[in-house]
């Protein structure tokens, strides 16, 4: 700063614009001590001040509210949003250091064609009419499943907005799935198949509101910080207030808990069992509310029929489905007996008091109980089923739709829920919770989008997974990839090595180069955060809005702007019949139209613009903090007591679920006899294409390592820092050791953060899915572990 | 009206600027030997901090130790590294929202970077807590939020002298000092 000293003039304008004022702000001394300081180049000469506007945060699915400071078309500063109802004012060093997540010096600012082993500049109309080209080629040779869009749970709605309508409504492909299938996938099929409608219930609100929380495979503390420092408010101001955090290690979040329940890889199926078992044991179920609000449900239970999606017959496509039966509390009960707490015991490796303990929570109605998960449970082989089992205990207490009674599933995306879930940019989805399959669905989307009855493809597309075997296979011939970084993130990546030149036509837009970025025929820069107009959805149903703050480097574009424009080249413009110049609102309002009057209903543009967010449904202008809840939800006409008006195929009851336990999918044997499981850190966002471009979040984890407990470390003679090798069936790794690091698994397990990009834990992970949601279980495969 | 009243503020502002040499004089601060002794200068506090307002990074080891050990209500002065200052926030003990230190400030443990990044951030401006005429309290410049502990920085053997408090002596600076906000922050 100030290497030509820019300082002078400045500092006369300033003492000029305060004189004028009538106003001195220093002595003579106080002068003469500052004006030395500037021209030191220790301080600043006095700034005009920045322009501040809010946001959201670019990372997180918390959603909190950041004032952006901008000055000359750029990011300087970020503050908390103290007015942001989120967040309070509080950010987390991710939030704290967005501003440099924008200037990263290899920005990707122009368009860029493969040209032999390097790259070629293009023009973007060139670039636009290429992508038009070979979508509309590849269309017609090979029909609709041939092509694909990867998006993401970080694209704004009106990016996913756009791709849905592009892909669904103009290329007759449901071959649109988001990164937030790895993710997010088990949390909307367990809303789905118990409430028929997405999202949790609760709002932030409940972490005020709760007495006891119930951490379900859920590091908090480092993947929802600014929640869980809410819920240590909470602690602070109401000591009685106690959290449990069932994990498989150590983390900081255990640090603050009462009870730590350490359970062995996947087995916490077992223990929602036995916490049942033991609620309909000591009759601690609320009856007259299961009576009133719940149905029994049952699906296929057999382990050979259901597979894991990844070995066997289904290695290559997993289409596995559900199947419901009507079930009944007195079969609970039956269903219930393998689950007594000696045997739960045997399988969690838990102390039978410890799951006492538990179901006493739970089964405590004087005290608010919040269930609180993440990736642990949705990243699971059962992660549906996980889902199903912690509603259950809500459904089964009647500890739902009240204040600081919830099963609240947390997302990890920042807008996870509000496009990809709510706009539904998944293979099967289309918005406000409708599906392709049903013709209803379709005959209503057909309807807003003024499309000829038919257009819209009745047969679902390709899951993330399988979607990147198809391109393996050479199903998929065109994809574009937009706002995510697969070729770190996709689970047993060796299975998806890409060598260009294959024939396929890969289009990848991102705001850096990564190792996605490598392998495409097609990079195009893409506008990144505030440097363009958007919405997000987190994690609470609230959606949030913002102005365009900043500029983008060179010729980068907004990702919907890049689709939008390649349609139009398709012969697709109907579908985008807004000003080009002017049509954020106007594309808002029309996909809000889709959830109008039926419980999805989007608070207006308008009202967006001029509030930090609001959470949905908004109905005449007033939020719904409780969904579902009488007095808190415009929909329940009640006057107390709860109302499932969105399950129609359950009499408007919630579905309780019967679920039983099943191994994860690999299990550690004596040749391969560690647990391997792999997580995301504080400072690093997924796969650290942003934050490792951050001086200090990037030292702060400079690499990837792999935390091992001290037991097992002494036994193969490995010290922290050692490098240690790490061998899976599908690949191996060599990295450094944590030993009592930040986590501490126990012996026979080690874990790994994946946001390296040159050490890729994926090459080792397996690719087996949930039997549902078909979300991949990140958290549990078998590895070697030894001293390199 | 209006004209006339602006003309003799900024009467009275010069006639106090034109006797600032000697009353400054006669009221300088009296600090002891070791008040100071400890300060970074602004450049090693801008080092610290992506820009001003961003939470610094540790500037040691992370000791393992619990951070309020050391940076504790009055602060810590330690022989051959430094003065652990107090932190500015209320309620740092555990469990609490401001207990996890953690959550915002991190301890290098590289320097190289992974690639080049040309942020220009926010630098700290230590003339911005204006005041309406010389003998007025100076407004608060920065967001109190998070800086609830204003003697973390406004005294101690750490603090700047050009922020130092000239009467800590008073304890609720509120009373006098009021924060700056820009509309937007009313929003809803
Ligand atoms: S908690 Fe999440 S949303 Fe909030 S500042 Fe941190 S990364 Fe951003």
């Amino acid at each position: 700063m100030n290497e030509q000293n820019p300082a002078e003039p400045q500092r006369r304008e300033f003492f000029k614009q305060i004189g004028a004022a009538g106003v001195v702000a220093f002595s003579a001394r106080d002068e003469a001590r500052l004006d030395k300081l500037v021209a030191d180049g220790a301080m600043d000469a006095p700034q005009d001040d920045l322009n501040w506007q809010k946001a959201p945060c670019r990372f997180c699915g918390t959603g909190c509210g950041v004032m952006v400071g901008c000055k000359d078309g750029k990011v300087m500063a970020v503050r908390g949003d103290e007015a942001s109802p989120v967040n309070r004012g509080l950010l987390c060093v991710k939030g704290y250091h967005l501003p440099a997540m924008l200037y990263g010096e290899d920005r990707l600012t122009h368009p860029q064609l493969r040209d032999g082993d390097g790259w070629k500049q293009i023009s973007w109309d060139e670039a636009l009419d290429l992508i038009a080209e070979k979508f509309s080629s590849t269309l017609e040779e090979n029909g609709p499943e041939s092509v694909a869009v990867y998006g993401s749970g970080q694209w704004g709605v009106h990016d996913g907005y756009a791709a849905l309508k592009w892909v669904k409504g103009g290329m007759r492909s449901n071959n649109l799935d988001p990164n937030a299938r790895l993710c997010m996938a088990s949390a909307v099929m367990g809303f789905m198949t118990q409430f028929q409608s997405d999202e949790p219930m609760g709002c932030y609100e409940d972490l005020e509101a709760a007495e006891d929380f119930v951490l379900w495979g859920n590091n908090m503390a480092e993947m929802h910080p600014v929640l869980f420092s809410r819920m240590l408010e909470n602690k602070r101001l109401n000591p009685g207030v106690r959290i449990v955090d069932i994990g498989t290690r150590r983390t900081p979040t255990s640090e603050y808990a009462d009870m730590y329940m350490e359970i062995k890889p996947g087995s916490d199926l077992a223990l929602a069992n036995g916490v049942l078992h033991l609620l309909l044991k000591k009759k601690q179920i609320d009856r007259s509310f299961i009576n009133e609000n719940v149905v029994f449900k049952r699906g296929i239970e057999d382990l050979d029929e259901i597979g894991y999606g990844c070995y066997g017959e289904n290695a290559e496509k997993y289409t596995f489905k559900d199947k419901a039966s009507d079930s009944s509390l007195e079969e609970l009960e039956t269903f219930l007996a393998d689950y007594s707490p000696e045997k739960v015991a045997e399988i969690t490796g838990l102390q039978a008091a410890q799951i006492e303990a538990l179901a006493t929570m739970y089964g405590d109605q004087g005290r608010n109980t919040l269930s609180l998960w993440c990736m642990g449970v949705n990243q699971h082989t059962r992660g549906t089923w996980m889902n199903n089992l912690i509603t259950d205990l809500h459904l089964i207490t009647g500890k739902i739709s009240r204040p600081g009674n919830n099963p609240f599933s947390l997302t990890g995306q920042p807008s996870a829920c509000g496009t990809a879930r709510e706009v539904g940019t998944l293979s099967n989805r289309l918005p406000a919770d409708m599906v392709v399959m049903n013709a209803e669905h379709r005959a209503t989307a057909e309807k807003i989008w003024g499309l000829e009855a038919g257009t819209i493809n009745p047969k679902p597309g390709y899951h993330a997974v399988d979607m990147f075997r198809a391109l393996s296979r050479g199903d998929i011939k065109a994809m574009w990839i937009q706002v995510t970084n697969p070729w770190v993130s996709m689970p047993n990546l060796n299975r998806f090595k890409r060598s260009p030149g294959d024939g396929r036509f890969i289009v990848v837009s991102d705001i850096y180069p990564t190792p996605t970025t490598d392998v495409a025929d097609l990079i195009l820069p893409s506008a990144g955060w505030v440097e363009r107009e958007g919405v997000f959805g987190n994690t609470e149903r609230r959606t949030q809005q913002w102005q365009k703050l900043a500029e983008p480097p060179g010729e980068a574009k907004e990702d919907a702007w890049q689709i939008m424009e390649v349609a139009k080249r398709m012969g697709m413009g109907n579908l985008f019949p807004w000003p080009e110049d002017d049509w954020h609102e106007a594309m808002f309002e029309e996909y809000r139209s889709f959830g109008l009057g039926i419980g999805k209903d989007l608070a207006s543009y308008k009202e967006l613009r001029e509030t930090r967010g609001m959470i949905w449904p908004v109905v005449d202008g007033r939020e719904t903090r409780y969904r579902y809840a009488a007095g808190f939800d415009p929909y329940v006409k009640k006057s107390k007591g709860v109302h499932f008006y969105k399950a129609k195929g359950y009499g408007e009851k919630a579905a309780f679920w019967l679920r039983p336990y099943h191994p994860p999918a690999e299990v550690p044997d004596d040749d391969y006899p560690f647990w391997l499981c792999t997580g995301r850190v504080l400072e690093q966002w997924h796969t650290g294409s942003m934050t490792r471009r951050i001086k200090q979040l990037h030292q702060a984890t400079p690499t990837a390592y792999v935390e091992i407990n001290r037991a097992d470390a002494t036994r193969l003679g490995i010290k922290s820092g050692d490098r240690v090798r790490l061998k899976s069936r599908r690949g191996e790794l060599v990295l450094p050791a944590a030993v009592d690091g930040r986590g501490k698994p126990p012996a026979g397990s080690v874990f790994v953060p994946f946001f390296d990009e040159s050490l890729l834990i994926n090459d080792l992970t397996l690719d087996a899915m949930d039997c549902i949601s078909k979300e991949p279980d990140y958290k549990k495969c078998a590895v070697q572990v030894a001293k390199a | 009206m209006k004209l006339l009243a602006r003309a003799s503020l900024v009467l009275i502002c010069l006639l106090a600027a034109c006797s600032d040499e000697a009353v400054s004089e006669d009221l300088k601060i009296s600090v002891p030997e070791v008040v100071g002794a400890y300060k970074s200068t602004a450049s090693v506090r801008a080092d610290r901090r992506l820009f001003d307002g961003a939470p610094p990074v540790m500037p040691h080891d992370n000791f393992g130790a619990n951070c309020i050990s050391c940076h504790n209500r009055q602060g810590m002065s330690v022989p051959g590294i430094g003065f652990a200052p107090p932190p500015p926030h209320s309620n740092t003990a555990p469990p609490s929202a401001m207990s996890r230190c953690q959550q915002c400030h991190i301890a290098a443990l590289s320097e190289d970077l992974f690639r080049e990044n040309s942020f220009v951030g926010l630098r700290q401006d230590l003339r911005k807590g204006e005041r309406q005429n010389s003998l007025a309290p100076p407004v608060i410049p920065h967001q109190v939020l998070l800086r609830e502990n204003c003697a973390a920085c406004h005294t101690g053997p750490a603090a700047r002298e050009e922020i130092r408090c000239s009467h800590p002596e008073r304890l609720r600076c509120a009373q006098c000092h009021l924060q700056q906000r820009s509309a937007s922050e009313f929003m809803r």
